[in-house]
């Protein structure tokens, strides 16, 4: 009895040593970023990286987690909480969310050096450099512009873009004729409202970066120009111009009714310039997306090509990581990959530089115009400038805006508040 | 037998250890954890200093959204009770007079809302409130009513009666469910003897099927009195507390100030502050159900 007792407990040892000694043979790198959908576009590029990366590094495995935008933050924030952060993980920049992580010193340093001569566009590790360390890889070249569905519009017997905002007003009853949505965007998560109240400020006027001043306390948010900017916004709402449950529609819901072709318009950044490669909408909405220019205010100073753009979508290694060295080669093997992919697949406009070619689709062709045009971008937008408090604070005012619940005097007020209590911090 | 009481008493705390020491770890030690951050203006990581009772101090004396969430869950206490469970009442009362076999099938479809996953159910209703495509507004549509057909989760006017309904909606076959088994168990001869004594219907269902029915009358409205305290998942779903914070609750405030705001030591302050309260409140119903009892 006895000997059968110790010969299983042998056993079972054996096994468990075994099972050990495999489990050590391989390298599990944790990844994760805001790319749920895994087979077309941009997630699809990122997995073929992965792909490849694991073929060239027998013996490692790759477990991403994903989730769209605003849940993905909240995640990462509760998985610093928690100190359990991915190896490597997709995030916004350093002058935006990145920077608590960087200063709570959660991101390992890189290597600039090794980036440097990846062909990034101008400044583009600039922005994720800070103390003088670089701290993530940008992948995209950011703008805010307006896409469009060239079929619909001509269905509604309009045969230009607005180049003016009183344009575009114009165009809301034709499109609403039709039974079609003139615009969409994602209302409910706020900062695509966020970044067009700045644009508004922008366009109205012509000066770069009021609002980041404002910020810093150098001018206030009760200035005229930023309630003319936010009685602007609170007018493209109210004129019937977005889907009508704007403020609870979130990403994917605004983004799907363009796609199907129920809405005509879809204000939003260059990111999305997938959508002309994008397999799960119809060969008809592909072939007749567009993109064009924020529109110009009236009587306004700003210019049309005056951009809201930034590099965003940084990739870091966590400073936890207990692969660190394998984390360095995968971002090196990222920097060269996904530029070539993410242009070959039309996924994105990526933040090196990328040619034109003729089989480009007509919006990737439009995207690289509007960024070969602009004549200034604005740098991260103010909502993610300042401390996460100031974020969600400034969203919460937008959205009271927008739903009507407060005027545009109210909500510069309450813009200023947030902003000195930022400034405390 | 005589019996060393010492040891039996030692076999008890052994017996009950391993309880409590889940509720300890579960319950105690997290509270603890909470109470301490929320004396710190701790952003979840980082460095963080104590600011002694600050917090509290903001909450109570300068946030509006804070005492709008409360608001919130006191109407939805007083929805539950005062609407949900009068019907689902009413509906077992029925149910319970029907044949088996129309009582069963009506039973199974009452109750489908409550099996039903959270996400399904509130992706459910956000279609059906849809102001463009949802089915709500295409029926007001059809018969004329364009006027009220809003956009429901997101109009500041309707939005917090949606959200209220949907949660509704979903508890309402629990409470069914639980009234439907009580009557069952009341023995017919109580009620046909107070028949007998010429109560009518009406009359025997207050006089003697309620009483008899107190203590489970209790159970469900302490029951929903907790889930309407702690409701967050729906609501997140739903509007996320939106639009401008209108359909704001305490669980879902305190997730959003501590993961979202950055704010972990307030969002802590509130997850105490909103213990207090659901344990006060619970208190306070248990209180009331066994003085009405009595």
């Amino acid at each position: 009895m006895k000997t059968s007792t110790f010969f299983i407990f042998a056993c079972a040892l054996a096994v468990c040593g075994s099972l050990q000694a495999s489990a050590e043979s391989k390298i599990t790198l944790k990844m994760g970023d805001n790319l749920p959908d895994r087979n077309n576009t941009w997630g699809a590029i990122v997995e073929q990286i992965n792909g490849e990366f694991k073929a060239a590094h027998p013996g490692t495995e790759i477990v991403t987690e994903s989730y769209p935008d605003q849940p993905y933050q909240q995640k990462i924030k509760i998985y610093a909480t928690a100190k359990q952060l991915p190896d490597l993980f997709k995030f916004w920049s350093v002058t935006s969310l990145l920077k608590p992580l960087v200063d709570g010193g959660f991101v390992a340093p890189l290597e600039r050096a090794a980036f440097e001569t990846m062909g990034y566009r101008p400044g583009a590790l600039d922005a994720n450099t800070y103390n003088g360390k670089l701290y993530g890889i940008p992948v995209s070249m950011d703008f805010w512009v307006i896409y469009y569905n060239k079929k619909l519009f001509k269905d509604a017997g309009i045969d230009h873009v607005p180049t003016t905002l009183d344009e575009l007003y114009a165009m809301v009853p034709r499109l609403k004729a039709k039974g079609l949505i003139p615009m969409t965007t994602d209302g409910k998560d706020a900062w695509p409202l966020s970044i067009t109240f700045d644009q508004l400020v922008w366009r109205i006027s012509g000066e770069r970066g009021l609002p980041g001043k404002a910020l810093e306390r150098k001018i206030k948010f009760t200035d005229p120009v930023f309630v003319q900017a936010a009685r602007e916004l609170q007018q493209l709402v109210k004129s019937g111009l977005f889907q009508e449950d704007l403020m609870v529609s979130d990403y994917g819901a605004a983004r799907n009714l363009f796609g199907q072709g129920k809405a005509a318009m879809y204000l939003m950044g260059s990111w999305e310039l997938g959508l002309g490669a994008d397999k799960s909408f119809s060969n008809e909405f592909r072939a007749n997306v567009d993109v064009f220019k924020f529109p110009t205010v009236k009587n306004g100073k700003g210019n049309v090509d005056d951009l809201m753009g930034w590099y965003g979508g940084n990739y870091v290694i966590s400073a936890a990581s207990k692969n660190l060295a394998l984390d360095k080669q995968y971002l090196q093997f990222y920097a060269r990959r996904f530029p070539e992919l993410a242009w070959d697949k039309q996924a994105t406009l990526p933040a090196q530089t990328v040619k034109a070619r003729p089989s480009d689709t007509p919006v990737a062709q439009s995207i690289l115009r509007i960024a070969a045009e602009a004549k200034a971008t604005s740098g991260t937008p103010a909502v993610d400038l300042a401390t996460p408090r100031f974020k969600s604070d400034h969203e919460n005012a937008i959205r009271e805006l927008c739903s009507s619940l407060i005027s545009p005097e109210d909500f510069v007020k309450k813009l200023d508040a947030a902003a000195d209590k930022a400034v405390k911090k | 037998m005589a019996r060393d009481p010492s040891r039996s008493r030692r076999t008890i705390a052994w017996l009950v250890a391993p309880g409590l020491a889940v509720l300890v770890f579960s319950l105690v030690v997290p509270l603890g954890f909470s109470v301490y951050y929320s004396l710190t203006d701790s952003a979840g990581f980082g460095d963080y200093q104590r600011v002694g009772l600050d917090n509290y101090k903001a909450i109570l004396t300068d946030d509006p959204v804070f005492w709008r969430a409360l608001r919130n869950v006191l109407i939805l206490i007083a929805m539950t009770i005062f609407v949900q469970n009068p019907v689902a009442f009413a509906l077992a009362a029925v149910l319970s007079r029907l044949s088996a076999r129309a009582s069963r099938l009506l039973r199974t479809a009452y109750f489908v809302p409550a099996v039903l996953s959270l996400v399904i159910v509130a992706k459910l209703w956000v279609d059906v409130f849809n102001p463009t495509f949802g089915i709500l507004n295409k029926v007001l549509r059809l018969v004329g009513l364009d006027a009220i057909a809003v956009s429901w989760l997101s109009d500041p006017h309707t939005a917090l009666a949606a959200v209220i309904w949907i949660i509704l909606w979903q508890g309402f076959g629990w409470a069914l469910l639980f009234y439907y088994a009580a009557l069952m168990t009341v023995p017919r001869d109580l009620e046909e003897a107070a028949r007998v004594d010429g109560a009518t219907g009406w009359q025997a269902y207050r006089h003697v099927v309620i009483p008899h029915l107190a203590p489970v009358i209790a159970t469900v409205i302490i029951i929903d009195v907790i889930s309407s305290m702690k409701q967050m998942e729906l609501i997140y779903l739903s509007t996320e507390g939106g639009p401008g914070d209108l359909t704001q609750f305490l669980g879902v405030y305190l997730y959003q100030k501590a993961f979202v705001a950055g704010e972990y030591g307030y969002g802590s302050a509130l997850s105490v502050l909103f213990v207090v309260i659901s344990a006060g409140l619970t208190f306070a119903v248990q209180r009331g159900m066994r003085v009405i009892a009595r």
